[in-house]
């Protein structure tokens, strides 16, 4: 294989999308050429990158509705004068509840920003560290007691991570004003930080319609990244990624009852 | 680049789906799937929210009036993707005051054809690693609208026969495009992340 050629192959090979003889023909021109090999590496830094600092942001919710709502008209067969007058009558009282639940909503979500804005920016700040964790893990029966001493609470987290949700390690953070224990899982090439702190006194969302474990979380999005956030007892939780928003309600559950 | 649609344009967009259904076969909700792939990849073209909400808002308003009726099995992800990037780049073509090209070639002209120069040493890679989402966001906002897209329509998992009915090329092509651009890419990166 020529210098030429074989750049093209460097995802197919990571992926193991390519045949057993293209393969080996790579990996013989790879242990050969120290350029190819350097190429390689930054090829594969560059889908690290990608797949873990790229914001997945998703369409606002206008967007949504005014699509949805555009597609849907466009494909309504015509309505008769009966029909349209009904329909009118029920679009109307719906426009209604719609517009008691925006203002319900936008009261209840306003102080919360704040916390969403913190998790994500905290988040962030993990991500761009050489070592995102002080205390790597050997479970979580090593991380925590590496907290004693370092914080004036005792971070109530029993999940230690699992095949698909691995515990990377912990580390001391701040979470608006206060310390926060600072645990972080990896899913496959995203990580995801949780923080844990002193719940009393921050601006927690009002409306927390998520059920994690036994309690009940608020999540959003911002910039790209899903944020949870739960209480349990005198601790609040915050959950962060860019991950699925069912895998990030996947972790809370097992964080929330404990693996 | 604002972002400014004009009635009549993109007529290479309204071709004929591949996969014709009866109308009553119409799934909102399978249209809806794609709205946030469209929504990423619009946002990374226009570098505007509100440019790219328009942008998807045409796109969805083309392919109804092109006649998609979504049917089990259709390419219909890879339509709609074709769909934006051509209306995007009629928008582009109408805006002659942006430096930046629509094909690999102009990349590779703007960075004088190194785009397959292997990076000169681990400072390099290092600083390759230590790049943060404002410097891929630049990285990206400097490449041509073709390498962008094959390089996040990739990374939203499309397949290789996917991303030639997107970009309109042979699928044997996709390859090498997706090489060189990721190759460009890297090289700007390291620029950005300085």
């Amino acid at each position: 294989m020529e210098c030429s050629e074989a750049p093209t192959f460097f995802i197919d090979r990571r992926r193991g999308t390519l045949s057993d003889s293209r393969r080996a023909s790579l990996e013989v021109h790879l242990a050969e050429c120290e350029i190819c090999r350097r190429d390689d590496a930054a090829d594969a830094a560059l889908s690290a990158l990608l797949e873990s600092r790229l914001p997945r942001r998703r369409a606002p919710e206008s967007l949504r509705r005014a699509v949805a709502a555009k597609w849907d008209r466009l494909s309504s067969p015509r309505l008769s004068r009966a029909n349209r007058v009904a329909r009118s009558v029920g679009s109307m009282t719906l426009g209604a509840a719609v517009a008691v639940l925006v203002l319900v909503g936008w009261h209840a979500r306003l102080p919360s920003e704040t916390m969403v804005a913190e998790a994500v920016g905290d988040h962030l700040r993990v991500l761009y560290r050489d070592r995102p964790v002080e205390v790597e893990s050997g479970g979580i029966h090593q991380v925590k007691p590496w907290f004693e001493g370092r914080l004036d609470f005792a971070p109530v987290v029993s999940f230690g991570g699992d095949d698909d949700f691995p515990l990377l390690g912990g580390s001391v953070g701040y979470f608006v004003d206060r310390k926060a224990a600072t645990f972080v899982f990896k899913r496959r090439l995203h990580l995801i930080t949780l923080f844990v702190f002193r719940a009393q006194g921050l601006p927690w969302p009002a409306i927390a319609p998520e059920l994690v474990g036994h309690a009940h979380g608020a999540l959003q999005t911002s910039k790209g990244f899903h944020v949870l956030l739960w209480q349990e007892g005198d601790l609040g939780y915050a959950l962060v990624s860019d991950v699925d928003e069912r895998d990030l309600k996947a972790l809370a559950g097992k964080i929330a009852s404990g693996g | 680049m604002p972002f400014v649609l004009a009635v009549g344009a993109a007529d290479s967009v309204c071709y004929a789906p591949r996969v014709r259904e009866k109308p009553e076969s119409l799934l909102p909700s399978a249209v809806l799937d794609h709205l946030d792939a469209l929504f990423r990849l619009a946002r990374h073209l226009t570098g505007d929210d509100a440019d790219a909400q328009d942008l998807v808002q045409e796109t969805y308003a083309r392919a109804y009036s092109a006649g998609l009726r979504l049917g089990v099995g259709s390419n219909v992800r890879a339509w709609l993707f074709r769909i934006l990037r051509n209306l995007f780049i009629d928008a582009y073509r109408r805006n002659r005051n942006s430096p930046i090209g629509v094909s690999l070639e102009d990349d590779e002209s703007a960075d004088n054809a190194v785009a397959h120069e292997p990076l000169r040493g681990d400072a390099e890679l290092e600083r390759l690693r230590g790049a943060v989402a404002e410097d891929i966001e630049a990285a990206l906002s400097s490449l041509s609208v073709d390498a962008r897209t094959v390089v996040l329509l990739d990374l939203e998992g499309l397949t290789e026969t996917e991303l030639a009915e997107v970009l309109g090329c042979s699928v044997g092509t996709v390859k090498s495009r997706l090489s060189r651009a990721r190759a460009i890419l890297r090289k700007r990166l390291c620029d950005y992340a300085r």
